[in-house]
Order: structure tokens, then sequence, then C-alpha cells
């Protein structure tokens, strides 16, 4: 079974969710698909047991063999590579590797080379538990590579959790894709409630399955359960906010080591979620 | 020139919202804009009328004519983003606009046409215009949409001879945030004293300092967690960046926002005090 946690917002509590869930459970596999951001390791500790990077590919014009006739600028869509008289230049950020502008050129100058975007950490937390986080390279546009090769390494696990990013744009969608059920992490301020809707519009776009859990739920107020009835969304769980709560986070401990409020919250969201099986 | 600002924070939560709303009412000639376009929260505060509303087309995505298609699977094997399937079925949601597709189609089947991928608003607020944008869940180019909220409210501000912008960006470093943060007067980072909050200043520190962009930061909720608090202020000395105001935690914060009032215009007394005013002089400097 595959599980997404997300969120529209950000600092709804994504991550606490999935490192408390994931740490609750027997046995399971965590991935942190918010590349840009990545915070569950910071949670998480264990034995990194595999470090990879992740590749894309930008091209580049062999100029003994170009002969400036501008097809692949033509081509481009992306103001990626731009042919002026006597050189051809080509903006590696700005490149989404189509692999259009080495089709289009009719002297066969232009070849691919590699570019790390990220990398992907293996990171072993017990025998039952294996961790994967990305971590997107600063100045990069999209960390959509790095979610697509952290999925496809955990294609095969039984039990997956998946830390997304916030928003609801491509990222999102990558982080989704594949999912027998969708957790969403939300707040009851207007703007949590703002920011669930578009997700909850995503979601029922893709066709997922999903539930929502309301965090910090005595702050705010009571608009967002209005909302969950009127749309037949199920109420999976409600978490208090708790300076004490806070401040655990805030030095990267887990809730569910120290407080039993906390562990029976994540229980009752795993039963939920998972059936009896995990009533521990 | 026009003194565009931004408002950033790496970490989603952080306050940025709330935080670019409460400078707002210290402005007279600003033009806002909302460029968090796949959670955009600021209309709700500033609660404005929609003079203008337009479509966005992000790029364009490929058509496919059956009864011409050959299933030759050309398109499925050239395709670099799996957009589209064995079975010759689009993925718009993988799909870039590359039109490597349409490109290699031996029978023209395939044909682009425009994505409609968000939405673009122009509104009246009493604080000034505002431009805001909601990108449709899902859609790609969210970057690209950033870009245009900003030229239209450039456009604006020069049309309405307004000196100042006011940009909440989104969370993150991807292209929405470089999107916002380029070219910019002057940027201010929004965190907070948590392990999370400190590693992402960290990635969006590198990106303003890989863009040049001048930048000051703000701790949010700093007694939730003085310990940590104290670590950020270190890293950023290191940095050689101002913290320019440390704000408590105050559950009055939340309420306001429950209220749907902005924080500043409430009775929470940071906002009158002189660290606050200092802020808002420096921000129009």
């Amino acid at each position: 079974m595959k599980i997404a946690i997300l969120s529209g917002k950000g600092g709804t509590g994504k991550t606490t969710l999935s490192v408390n869930l994931f740490s609750y459970l027997d046995k399971a596999t965590l991935i942190d698909t918010d590349v840009e951001e990545p915070n569950s390791h910071l949670f998480l500790k264990g034995k990194l047991i595999k470090e990879k990077s992740v590749i894309k590919h930008y091209p580049k014009v062999n100029d003994d063999l170009c002969d400036y006739c501008g097809k692949c600028g033509d081509f481009c869509n992306f103001n990626a590579i731009i042919p002026t008289k006597k050189k051809v230049l080509v903006f590696h950020d700005l490149c989404h590797d189509c692999g259009g502008c080495s089709l289009v050129c009719p002297k066969n100058a232009i070849t691919y080379v590699d570019k790390e975007v990220g990398k992907e950490f293996h990171i072993q937390v017990s025998e039952n538990k294996l961790f994967l986080y990305g971590n997107l390279t600063v100045g990069e546009v999209s960390g959509v590579r790095i979610i697509e090769s952290l999925k496809e390494t955990t294609r095969n696990e039984d039990l997956l959790l998946i830390d997304s990013p916030p928003g609801t744009s491509c990222s999102t969608v990558a982080a989704i894709d594949g999912t027998d059920y969708c957790i969403i992490c939300a707040e009851a301020t207007p703007f949590g409630l703002s920011d669930m809707k578009m997700v909850v519009e995503l979601l029922r776009a893709e066709g997922r399955n999903f539930g929502v859990v309301v965090n910090k739920c005595n702050l705010g107020n009571d608009e967002i359960y209005h909302y969950l009835e009127e749309e037949k969304i199920e109420l999976l769980e409600k978490i208090k906010f708790d300076r004490e709560f806070a401040s655990i986070m805030a030095d990267g401990e887990l809730l569910i080591n120290h407080s039993q409020y906390f562990r029976d919250k994540m229980a009752n969201i795993a039963r939920k979620v998972l059936g009896d099986k995990y009533d521990q | 020139m026009i003194n565009e600002i931004v408002i950033i924070s790496g970490k989603g939560g952080t306050g940025k919202t709330s935080l670019t709303a409460s400078i707002i009412p210290f402005f007279d000639d600003l033009v806002l804009a909302d460029c968090d376009v796949d959670a955009p929260d600021l209309n709700i505060l500033i609660k404005g009328t929609i003079v203008e509303e337009r479509d966005f087309v992000g790029f364009q995505i490929p058509v496919i004519d059956y009864d011409k298609c050959n299933h030759c699977g050309l398109c499925h094997t050239s395709c670099n983003f799996n957009a589209i399937s064995e079975d010759i079925i689009i993925n718009t949601s993988a799909c870039e606009g590359c039109k490597v597709c349409e490109y290699v189609c031996p029978t023209n089947a395939i044909s682009m046409h425009d994505a409609v991928v968000g939405k673009i608003f122009h509104r009246k607020t009493i604080f000034g215009p505002m431009i805001d944008a909601r990108l449709i869940p899902g859609e790609e180019s969210s970057g690209k949409l950033v870009a245009e909220v900003r030229q239209l409210a450039r456009e604006v501000a020069y049309a309405e001879n307004r000196n100042t912008i006011i940009i909440d960006g989104s969370p993150g470093i991807a292209c929405n945030v470089i999107s916002a943060i380029t070219g910019v007067s002057k940027a201010i980072i929004v965190t907070e004293p948590t392990i999370s909050g400190l590693h992402d200043l960290k990635k969006v520190v590198h990106l303003i300092k890989m863009f040049s962009v001048e930048a000051k930061v703000i701790i949010n909720k700093y007694d939730l967690s003085l310990s940590k608090a104290k670590e950020i202020k270190d890293y950023l000395s290191l940095m050689d960046l101002e913290v320019i105001l440390e704000l408590p935690f105050d559950l009055k914060f939340v309420e306001s926002i429950s209220n749907l009032q902005i924080p500043s215009t409430t009775d929470i007394p940071f906002f009158s005090s002189k660290k606050w005013f200092d802020f808002i002089e420096y921000l129009r400097s």
C-alpha cells in the first residue's frame, strides 16, 4: 500500500505526521519527496547505506559540425538553446531535457551531457525500516526528476509512506502518482482551508482516495469541519497544538517518544488507513 | 525605480503571508503581487473586488487525431517525460509541452494546442491594486505564471505611478521561487526557530546569494525555542545576514487570521513597537 501525506499549505505538519507515523509502524518505508526543502531526515537517525546522483541531460553543441542554421533554437520551447551567428548558447537551467534540439539538428551536432540536479539518500533506520530522501541542488528549477527517482526505487515496497511537497503543482503530482491513499494534513485556519480545497480539487481530478487530519485543531475556527461534512470527506483525526509539542519538534525529536497523546493519535490514524492489523 | 520587495521563507508555514499582510497597511503607494500561485491566500485577508480576470496559457499540449494515428509508438518512445503511454494516451499532467511527439509523428496525427494552466486576477483593494493568480491544481509552469504576475504588477505600478510592489512568494527553492526573487530590490526571509526552519533557511539563503539579492531575515515565533533561535542567529552572522525582526509567538496572530483580520491592524502590541516601525522604514528605503 502506498500512502502520501500532503497539505497544500506549508507548515501544517506533514513532516511531523510522516516521521511519527513511520516510526510508530512495525515495518514500513518512508520517502521524503519534498526535495526542495526536505526535513524528515532531521528526525530519523540511521545508517546511510546508499547515496545516488540524480542526473538530467543538457545539450552540447559540436562547433565543428554546427552550421548555425538555427533550427534548434526555433524548436526549443524553453529558450534554452539560442543560436547566434557564430556560437550556439545553451542555458542549462532552462533546459527541460526533452531531446528536441538534437532531433531537429540536420548536422547531428548536438549531443547530451550529464548534469547532477540533486541527490537521493537511502537510510536504514532499523531492520524493518527504510527511509529515503532527495535533495534538489540550489539553483535547479524542478525537483520532479528526483521525486520520480525516489518513487522508482521504492516501487515494490509493501507499505510506503510519502512525505510530499506543499502546494499543488507538478512536484506534488509526481509525489502522489500511483498512491492508494492520501492523507491531507490540514489546519483549521482560513489559509489552511483555502489551500486544502485546492488539494481536494487535485486529488479528485487524479481519482485518489483520501482523508483529512486536522492538525493544531485548537487554533482556528470550525469552518473546516463544515466543509468536510458538506463534501463528505473523512475526518481521520484531530491533533491539538501544544507549545510542548512545538518545542520537541523544534529540537528534532519524535513526538511519539515523548507523548502518549500523540502515540494514540498515530495508532488511530494507522488503524483507520491501514486496517486492524496495525492496531498495536 | 520601483521598490520591489519579496517575502519568502524556504519552509512553508513560517508566517510569510501573515507578515506580508501586516506590512501592507503601512504603505500608501503599493501594488500587491501574490506569487504563491499554488496556495494563494493573500486575498483572504486583503479582500478585494475583481477588476479583471484572465486565463493564463502556460504552454501547448499535444492532441492526437486517432483517425490518423497508426500506433507506431514513436511518440511514446521519444517522450522524455513519460507523458504518452504505450497505447498512445496522453497524460497531460506529465507533459511539459516540448512538442517532440508532434515532430516525430510520421502520420501528422499530433497537433499542439494552448493549455490554460491558471487564472490571473487583477483586484482593487483598499490598500491598492493587487495581482494574484491561481495555478490549476496539478499543472506545470508555476514559474512562468509567477513571472506573468510580476510583469502585470509592474505595468499597473507604472500606469498608476506607484513606487512599491510587495511580492508574497511561495515556499521551496524551485522555479516559482527563482521567478519571484529575480531582479527584486530586497528580499525578506521569514524563518522559525525549529530544526526544519534552520535547515530550509540555509537552502534559501544559498539561493538568494546565488542570485545576488539583498536580504534580511525575520525570526517568527522566536520564543518557541530560544536555543534554536540562537543557532539561527549564529548561522546568519556567519553568512553576514542581518536579523531585522524577531517576533514572539502570539495566539492573537492566529486568532486575527481566523477572524479574517490583518494581524497588524489588531491590538497586538508588537505592531506599535519601534522595532516594527524601523522595519517598515527599512522596507521603504
